[in-house]
This record gives structure tokens, C-alpha cells and sequence, in this order.
């Protein structure tokens, strides 16, 4: 349903998209997930047909962004991180225009019109002016609109950035609802909110897609163990036997040898600090130890800089009223 | 055209949903019944003096009251026509609706033609406004009506001008008040070349007329619609309106 080749975008020097490929099947909720400026928005503005890409090539529900954007328009419902709203328009008011430039013919534009606002309840605020929304409203709004010409694909940029606890479950479930009829992207720097929600994941740094895979896979490789780099000096003696029988290694692994001096990659249970053991066996062995640090996999240090807690937002989510 | 009538509606509403259409046409009818009172003093004198020296030559109305109005409608457009097109991209642009335009399956071209389009309804009311003030004329005087409609069409083209360097202004920031701002610098260095082309040599002054958007309108404000000059109108409206859809463009390209 998408397919993204070899995607790069440039902004003068800035890559904020760097050779980012992927697929997204009929009917799959995909997980955008990386951290701030990580080029999530850029990646979906480029899908959407905002802006091209200076290198590579997308496809949206059969149609190529580049080649055939109104096409692809046609078939695709965007909601951009913030709500596209015209302030002096009633939510009415406004769905009906976003229908006639989305191009629902004439008479089924009441119906549509009345379909997504029952979908994303928003009924009771629907002859209120979009300047007068709290948050939760305009975000609905926002989707309501994305979904007005019932398009095949759906493309959500952080759906559930700045709303309260109640609000993001509201909009996850109606996200999952969706799913199937559509077909979705969306973006989050939350990373439970991907398992919660998402069949599979595709995780972006620094414009570069670092991980693709099923959300429970991602938990398992990063959830599984630790490793510490060794460098010893062990003369004639072959230390990783002996590095093998400390309690709670895992696994030796040689990954460097300079003459005498020896490193190795050790990987151990999650929870067990084995620093202690190692550096008392160098010692004890009369090897000399020269160095020893733990290392971080590159999709690990990611994970950090990612958002954990789901309560992230608290002044945002505090800040507006539960209304909404 | 659907699309393009859609967004012009869009556009046309906006004014008047928020309080800027109403001060826009307080404003302008405000200045054009100041225009016209003054107007209407010096033509009463001026016919009274012509009457009591009873002389051949006598005032004529088109002539010497409603031309000389109406040519001050190319002043009035200078400090109306900013306020008109300084929100048409720019407040896209502030609130992030551009991305709804952009990502619709509509064309640049229609979204420009429907924004030129809804700008002009705008500034078509306002020369309605104008009729209130020229049908006094026609109840107290006997003026003839045909010369008006080659003024009317001669504003319309000449504001058309005015609105498409605005959008193209417009295209270029987020800030509203900028917008305005250089839209209205721009607007007064055309109004101001035309006052240069009598001060400078005779190619110089050829080229600066050529160039002024109002000396255009001499035609037309005498009720001759010249092809040279409605071409003249029509190519500078197309040129602007290809500025605007090059900025967006170029936006695009930048992110
Ligand atoms: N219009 C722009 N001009 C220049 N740089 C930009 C622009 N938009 C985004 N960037 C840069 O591109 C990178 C990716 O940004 P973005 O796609 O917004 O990331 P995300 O949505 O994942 O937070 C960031 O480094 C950002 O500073
Ligand atoms: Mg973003």
C-alpha cells in the first residue's frame, strides 16, 4: 500500500532524511517511532505530497507522490502535527470545505460530513468555531478531517503529542479502529505508545531508519542483555575460558587482538553488573587489565533518548482541561 | 474549477468572519466619501463660477467630477489593496493550513486562482460601494454611463494588478504585518514612478510609463478601453499570479 525507496531530504546542508526505505501492507498500523528531529514530519510530509524528496522515490496507494500527486492525493488523509484548523471557521463549516477541496462529490458531502463526525465524536462541538477548541477537540477535529474522503491510506503525525492520559487512550483506540479499512502511518517519540498500538515498527534517527520489526522483537533485543568491552594484556594465556565461568556472562566474544593486548565483548544477563567479577578475575589471573567500559548498541541508546514514561507531557496534559 | 470556486468562497468568507473585510470597507468607503465630498465642493464652485461668467465653456460632469473620483480610487487601492491580500498565504502559512491545501488533491494553479479570485470579490464590493456615491450623481445630474463602465473595468484590471504583486508578497512571509508592509512600499513605488516619468528624459519616461500601473488606467478613466492597455493589465496580472505559484513552489522545494 506504501512504499518508500531510498528516500532522501535535504534542507540546504541539513539531511534531515537519509536513504530511508520501507513497505507498509494493505490494512497495517505502522509505528513512526524516533526521537525529536529524528525527520519523522519530513519523511510524512514528503508521502503526503507537501514537499519532494531530493533523492528517491514513494508510493502511495499505488500512485507515485512525484509523478502522479493528485492521484496519490486523493487516496490519502493527512493529519499534520498541528491540527490544520481555519480559526474563524465552525467545525461544520470547516469539514464541509476540507470534503469539497478533497474532492467528495456534492451529494455525498453531507454524508461524509456526518460520517466522521460520528466517527470521531465530535458532535456537540460541531457549530462551535475551531478557534474555540480545547486540544483534545482540535486533534479530533484534525483526524475528522483526515478521514473525510475515506482515503486508503492515512498518514497521523504524532496523533496523540499534548493530550491528557484519557485523551491519547480515546484517540489509540479510534487509531486501531481505523486500521483495516486503512491504511496507517503514524509517528510517535513514545515508545509504548508503538506496542500499544502499532503491528510493526520502524525506528528513525537522525534520518536514518535504524530498526524495522514487530514491536515484541524490538522489546526482546533490547530488553535481553548487556554488554561491557574488555581489553586485557594475558600473555601467552587465552582468557575467555575463564571469562566464560563468571556468574552471569552470557557470552565471550574476540572482537580485536594487537599482539599481547586482547579485547573482547562480553554480553551479560540483564540485571546482573558483572564489572566487579570481571576486573577481580583479570586481576587475580595476573593479567593486565587495560580497560573495561560497557557498550551501548546504537538501537539501545536510541531507546534512551526515546520517551519511556507515558506521562511525559504532564504540563500539557494538566494544562487542558479534561473536556476535551 | 470546482476546486477554484471552493477556495475562492473559502477566501471571500474569511474576510468577514473576522472584523478585517468590515474595516477594509469602512475604511475605503470612508476615504472615497471623503474624496468625493471634496470633490463635489470644487465641481459645485467650479460650475457656479462657469454659470455666473456665462461663457461657452461649461463643466461637465464625467469630465470634471466623476473622472477626477474615480482616478482617486488608484490612491485608495495603495492603502486598501495590502490589507486585502497580506493574510492570502501568510496566515496559511502562520497556522499551518497551507499543509491542508498542499496535501488536497487540488492544483497550485487553482488554489491561486482561488485566492486571486476571492480577493478580487472583495475589492469588486468595494467598487460596488463606489456606485452608491455615482448614483447620486445620476439623480441630481444627467452624466453619461458609458465612459463609467471602461473606468470600472480600467479599476477592476488595475487593482487586479495591485492584488496579484500582494498574494505574491504575501507568499513570501508568515508575518501578516510584513506582509502589508512591503506590499504597501512596493504598491507606492509604482505609484510613485508615474509621478517620476514627467521629471526624467524622454526614453527614461517612456519605460517608467510603461511601467507604472496607473498611468494604465488614463484610458481607461476617460471610458476608452484600449487593447494596449487591458493586454498591458492582463499580462502584468498573469505575471504576478506566476510569481506567487513560483514561490510556492520554491517553499516546497525548501521545506
Ligand atoms: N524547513 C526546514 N528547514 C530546515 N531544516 C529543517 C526543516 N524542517 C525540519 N528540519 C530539520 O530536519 C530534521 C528532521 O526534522 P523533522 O522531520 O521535523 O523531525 P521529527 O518530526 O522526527 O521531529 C531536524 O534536524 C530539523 O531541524
Ligand atoms: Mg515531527
Amino acid at each position: 500500500m506504501i512504499e518508500v525507496q531510498h528516500l532522501t531530504k535535504r534542507y540546504g546542508r541539513v539531511t534531515a532524511v537519509d536513504d530511508v526505505s520501507f513497505r507498509v501492507e494493505r490494512g497495517e498500523i505502522l509505528g513512526f517511532l524516533g526521537p525529536n528531529g529524528a525527520g519523522k514530519t519530513t519523511t510524512m510530509r514528503i508521502l503526503t505530497g507537501y514537499m519532494p524528496a531530493t533523492e528517491g522515490k514513494a508510493i502511495v496507494a499505488g500512485f507515485d507522490v512525484f509523478d502522479q500527486p493528485l492521484d496519490a492525493k486523493r487516496r490519502t488523509g493527512y493529519l499534520p502535527e498541528t491540527p490544520p484548523l481555519y480559526p474563524d471557521m465552525t467545525v461544520l463549516e470547516y469539514l464541509e470545505f476540507v470534503a469539497k477541496i478533497k474532492g467528495v462529490a456534492g451529494p455525498e458531502r453531507k454524508q461524509r460530513v456526518n460520517a466522521v463526525i460520528e466517527r470521531t465524536r465530535i458532535g456537540d462541538m460541531s457549530s462551535r468555531l475551531c478557534s474555540k477548541l480545547s486540544k483534545g477537540y482540535r486533534q479530533r477535529v484534525g483526524l475528522a478531517q483526515s478521514l473525510i474522503h475515506n482515503p486508503d491510506v492515512l498518514i497521523l503525525d504524532e496523533p496523540t503529542a499534548g493530550l491528557d492520559p484519557k485523551q491519547i487512550i480515546e484517540t489509540r483506540e479510534l487509531v486501531k479502529e481505523l486500521a483495516g479499512d486503512h491504511t496507517v502511518i503514524l509517528s510517535t517519540h513514545i515508545l509504548p505508545e508503538v506496542s500499544q498500538t502499532c503491528q510493526r515498527v520502524v525506528i528513525i534517527n537522525k534520518g536514518r531508519v535504524v530498526a524495522v520489526d514487530t514491536p515484541d522483537n524490538l522489546t526482546a533485543r533490547l530488553g535481553g542483555s548487556q554488554t561491557i568491552y574488555l581489553q586485557v594484556d594475558a600473555g601467552e594465556s587465552d582468557p575467555s575460558v575463564v571469562l566464560g565461568t563468571i556468574a552471569g556472562v552470557m557470552r565471550v566474544v574476540e572482537t580485536d587482538r594487537h599482539e599481547e593486548r586482547v579485547g573482547y565483548e562480553v554480553e551479560s544477563e540483564q540485571g546482573h553488573d558483572i564489572r566487579r567479577d570481571l576486573a577481580r578475575t583479570v586481576v587475580t589471573s595476573g593479567w593486565g587489565l587495560l580497560e573495561l567500559r560497557p557498550m551501548r548498541l546504537s538501537l539501545e541508546e536510541i531507546f534512551l533518548s526515546l520517551t519511556t514514561e507515558e506521562t511525559d507531557a504532564p504540563a500539557a496534559a494538566g494544562g487542558e482541561t479534561a473536556n476535551g | 474549477m470546482g476546486n477554484i470556486l471552493a477556495i475562492a468562497q473559502k477566501e471571500l468568507k474569511s474576510y468577514f468572519s473576522s472584523p478585517i473585510g468590515y474595516v477594509l470597507i469602512g475604511f475605503w468607503a470612508f476615504l472615497f466619501g471623503w474624496f468625493y465630498i471634496n470633490i463635489l465642493a470644487y465641481f459645485a464652485r467650479a460650475s457656479m463660477q462657469m454659470a455666473g461668467m456665462g461663457g461657452p465653456q461649461s463643466v461637465n460632469i464625467n469630465q470634471d467630477m466623476i473622472r477626477p473620483l474615480l482616478y482617486n480610487v488608484t490612491i485608495l487601492v495603495l492603502f486598501v489593496l495590502p490589507g486585502v491580500t497580506m493574510r492570502t498565504y501568510s496566515e496559511e502559512k502562520r497556522s499551518g493550513t497551507i499543509e491542508l491545501l498542499l496535501t488536497s488533491p487540488i492544483t497550485d494553479f487553482q488554489i491561486i486562482m482561488g485566492k486571486f479570485l476571492g480577493a478580487m470579490a472583495l475589492y469588486a464590493l468595494m467598487l460596488v460601494v463606489t456606485w452608491i456615491h455615482v448614483g447620486v450623481l445620476f439623480i441630481y445630474g444627467h452624466p453619461e454611463w458609458k465612459p463609467l463602465v471602461g473606468a470600472y473595468v480600467g479599476l477592476l484590471l488595475l487593482g487586479g494588478c495591485f492584488i496579484s504583486i500582494g498574494m505574491f508578497i504575501s507568499s513570501l512571509t508568515k508575518n501578516q504585518v510584513v506582509s502589508f508592509m512591503v506590499t504597501f512600499s512596493i504598491f507606492l513605488f509604482f505609484w510613485i514612478i508615474s509621478w517620476i516619468s514627467s521629471s526624467v528624459g524622454p526614453t527614461a519616461a517612456s519605460v517608467v510609463t510603461y511601467l507604472s500601473i496607473v498611468d494604465h488606467y488614463d484610458d481607461f478613466g476617460k471610458g476608452v478601453i484600449d487593447t494596449t492597455h487591458l493586454i498591458y493589465y492582463l499580462s502584468f496580472i498573469t505575471f504576478g499570479l506566476f510569481m506567487t505559484a513560483k514561490s510556492v513552489d520554491s517553499e516546497r522545494w525548501r521545506g
